[in-house]
Order: C-alpha cells, then structure tokens, then sequence
C-alpha cells in the first residue's frame, strides 16, 4: 500500500514564522517587498506590452479602421460622381443628337438650296451658252449670207463678163447656170 | 513513502538579491516578462499594413478583446482607452497562469523550494494587478468627470451642503446619499479583494490539484485536469480584464443624478 505524506513546502521555514509575526495578511504570503517587486514587475509587463504590441497594433487597426472607411466614402464619392458624369454623359449625348439633328436638317436644307442656286445658275449659264450660241449661229448665218452674197454678186459680174464675152445660147446659159451653182456648191 | 509537496499560500523564496527575496512566482513572472519583450520586439520591428503572421495572430486577438471591451463600454474610444491597462492585466495574466502548466512548474527544485510556480498563486502580484485596475478605473473617474464630480461619489460633501436649499426631506436624502458614499468606499476596497482573491484562489485550486493528482499517477491522468486548467486561465484572465473594464467604465461615467444639479 502506498501512503502519502503531505508536506507544504517550506512551511516550517517561512509560513509558520510569517504567520506569527504578521498575521492574516503574512499568513497569506502578503508581504510589502514582494508586494513592491511584483507591482513592479506588473508594471514592466504593461509597460513592454503596451509600447512594443499594443500601442503600436491598435493605432495599426484604427488607422485600417480609418483607410477603409475613408476608401468606402470615397468609393460612394466616386459611385455618385459616376452617376452624375453618366447622367451628365447622356444629357451632353442627347443634346448631341438634337443638335446634330439640327446640322444634319439645317445641312440638308442648304444643300437643296444649294443645289437649287447650282440648278438656277447652270439654267442660267445654259440659256446664256444657247443665247451665245444662237447669237453666232445668227451672225454666222448673217455673215454666210453675206458672203453668199457676195459670191452669188461675184459670180453674176463672172456670169456677165462671159455672157457679155460670149454669145449666149440657151444651152449656153443653162450651162454656165449649173456651172455656177455646182461653184456655189 | 512519496511526498505530496503542496505549495503554500505564501510563495517560497528561492534566492535573495542583495536585500530582495526572489520567490519562484517572481521566476515565473520574469519568464512571462521575458517572452512578452521577444514577442513585443519581433511584433514592434514587423508592423506594417499589410501584415505578417505574427501581426495577424496579434491584430486577430487584439480586435477579438476589444469586441469584448466593446459590449461593456458600447464606446471603440474608450475600450481603447482601457486597452493598456486592460489588456496588459489579460495578456500578462493568461500568460503566467498557462507557463503554470508547462513541464518544469512544480518539479525542479532548489533545496526544498520548486523553481517555477504560477506568478498569479502569489497573492502579492494579484492584490498588486487589481490595485492597478482599481486605481487606474479612479484615474479615469478623475480624467473623465473631473475631480470633484468623481470624488463626490464616494464623500458626497457637496451634495449634502446643496441640500439645505431643498428643505428636510432634501437634507435626510443627502445623508443617505452620504453614508452611501462611504459604503461605495468600503466597496472599492471590496474590489481590489475580490479581483485578487478571486484569481489567487482559482489559480492556487488548480496548482494544489494538478500537484496532488501528479503525486498520485504522474501519467495520463493529469491531462484532463491540466487541460481545465487551460480554460481556467483564460477564463480567469479574461474575468479579470473584463471587470476592469467594467470597473473603468463606471467610474468614467457621468454620476447619477447630474443632470438634476
């Protein structure tokens, strides 16, 4: 059988002398200098522990706090300045198309204008070309007779010049006459 | 014939330097002490924005304490505020009540004295951590409501001298006010008491039965015992941050009856 012997460590040592001259509180190991170095030591812990994680991870979170709230409102900021370039976008588009309606009309109305100006002012140049050419073929008509004239006086004075020369004879005459025209020929 | 060594309530002495007794929760704490200024060091060197592992795990249980913080003061501002005391009291206090458990803690020893013992089995360190709280939660008091509004919850002189302007019924109000204010005193005594004696009591329960069901089979069967012992530490620790967060909380608030002056 094993048997157990209960020993409190040190007990006769410290506990039981403490006890004695302290009390309660010497009895429960209370005493001022450990009390000092364990404040201390308690101390130091939260001195390391404040300096070199805490402080430095917590100001780490808030600032990450802060970096994605501030991106959240900026990602709001730009979602609505979207919506707005977009409305804005459409308006300038629409606007656009109104005008360029305008354009396309206003320009399809100088075009038939134009083309009406173009149309009235070649009618005009062709009436002026066929004046013109009526105009020369009138004085080159003109200027024909004339030399027929002129010819036809000729070759009467020719005419007259043989038949003055020359006794005349129907046969003659009919001769000299298809003589002459077949010249005018 | 084995010996069961039960540690006493009093922590032992394993060396003196010069005039200063070095007891073996004092080792302990120094090893706790130790470990945080590696860690801290490592941690302080890597921090950036975009995190480590270590940064991780730090940020992660940082953030998951101040939740905690979070649901008392209902306020990010203050349980930042509170974090360095509040914190430092979780971190250092489940740090030492876990290197409690590790191989070493009640089996080397020096003459008849074990090296290592729990820091938080020496009611000089818990008595000293929760007088921390307590005076740190009346900082706080002062720094929030000013010096006067904080100290006339507990001698509430000026409440009882504003009382003769309401008339009897005012005056006998006021006194009671006042000898409540007195119990409130013996009440932050109370605190201070409980903290400590809470977390010494739960923290040396668990050392003397880990001992005693080591002495009895050294082997598998302290491992369930050692395994709650794992919960009570953090349970413990957690137990004593947080009421030092309510503790801070309290006494940075507006005392009753404000608005009505």
């Amino acid at each position: 059988m094993k048997i157990i012997e209960t020993v409190h460590a040190s007990e006769e040592v410290q506990t039981v002398e403490t006890a004695a001259e302290g009390g309660v509180l010497a009895s429960l190991g209370i005493n001022g200098t450990l009390f000092a170095a364990q404040l201390f030591n308690f101390t130091l812990v939260a001195t390391i522990l404040w300096f070199l994680i805490l402080k430095p991870l917590s100001k780490k979170l808030t600032d990450r706090q802060k970096m994605i709230d501030d991106s959240i409102k900026n990602s709001k900021k730009i979602e609505e300045n979207l919506a707005k370039s977009e409305e804005k976008f459409q308006e300038k588009i629409n606007q656009a198309k109104v005008e360029s309606n305008k354009i396309v009309e206003r320009a399809g109305e100088e075009a038939g204008k134009a083309a009406e100006a173009v149309k009235t002012k070649a009618k005009q140049e062709i009436e002026t070309l066929i004046d013109q050419a009526k105009k020369n073929i009138r004085h080159e008509r003109e200027e024909m007779k004339m030399e027929i004239k002129k010819e036809t006086a000729a070759m009467i004075v020719l005419a007259l010049e043989k038949i003055l020369s020359e006794k005349i004879t129907d046969k003659k005459d009919k001769e000299l006459i298809d003589e002459m025209v077949k010249k005018i020929q | 014939m084995s010996a069961i060594h039960i540690p006493t309530l009093a922590p032992e002495v394993v060396f003196h330097i010069g005039s200063l007794p070095v007891t073996n929760t004092m080792i302990n704490a120094w090893v706790a002490i130790g470990i945080f200024l590696v860690v801290g060091i490592l941690v302080r060197s890597k921090v950036s924005n975009l995190p480590g592992k270590l940064q991780n795990f730090w940020e992660y249980i940082i953030e998951l304490i101040l939740g905690y913080f979070d649901q008392v003061t209902a306020d990010r501002k203050k349980s930042l505020r509170f974090l360095p005391i509040a914190g430092s009291i979780f971190f250092f206090i489940l740090l030492s009540n876990w290197l409690g458990l590790l191989p070493g803690t009640g089996s080397i020893t020096v003459g008849n004295n074990f090296v290592l013992r729990p820091a938080n089995t020496d009611l000089n360190l818990t008595l000293a951590i929760a007088l921390v709280s307590i005076v740190a939660s009346h900082l706080f008091g002062f720094l929030t409501v000013g010096i006067f509004a904080h100290t006339n919850k507990f001698i509430q002189v000026g409440t009882l001298v504003k009382s003769f302007k309401k008339g009897p019924l005012g005056i006998f109000s006021a006194i009671v006010e006042f000898g409540v204010g007195l119990i409130e005193i013996a009440g932050e005594v109370a605190k201070v008491m409980s903290l400590s004696l809470r977390l010494f009591g739960n923290i040396f329960a668990g050392e003397v039965l880990i001992t005693v069901i080591t002495s009895i089979v050294s082997v598998v069967l302290p491992a369930p015992f050692m395994l709650l012992e794992l919960l009570v530490g953090l349970i413990q620790a957690g137990v004593f941050a947080i009421l030092s967060v309510v503790y801070m909380t309290v006494a940075s608030a507006e005392p009753h009856g404000v608005e009505e002056h």
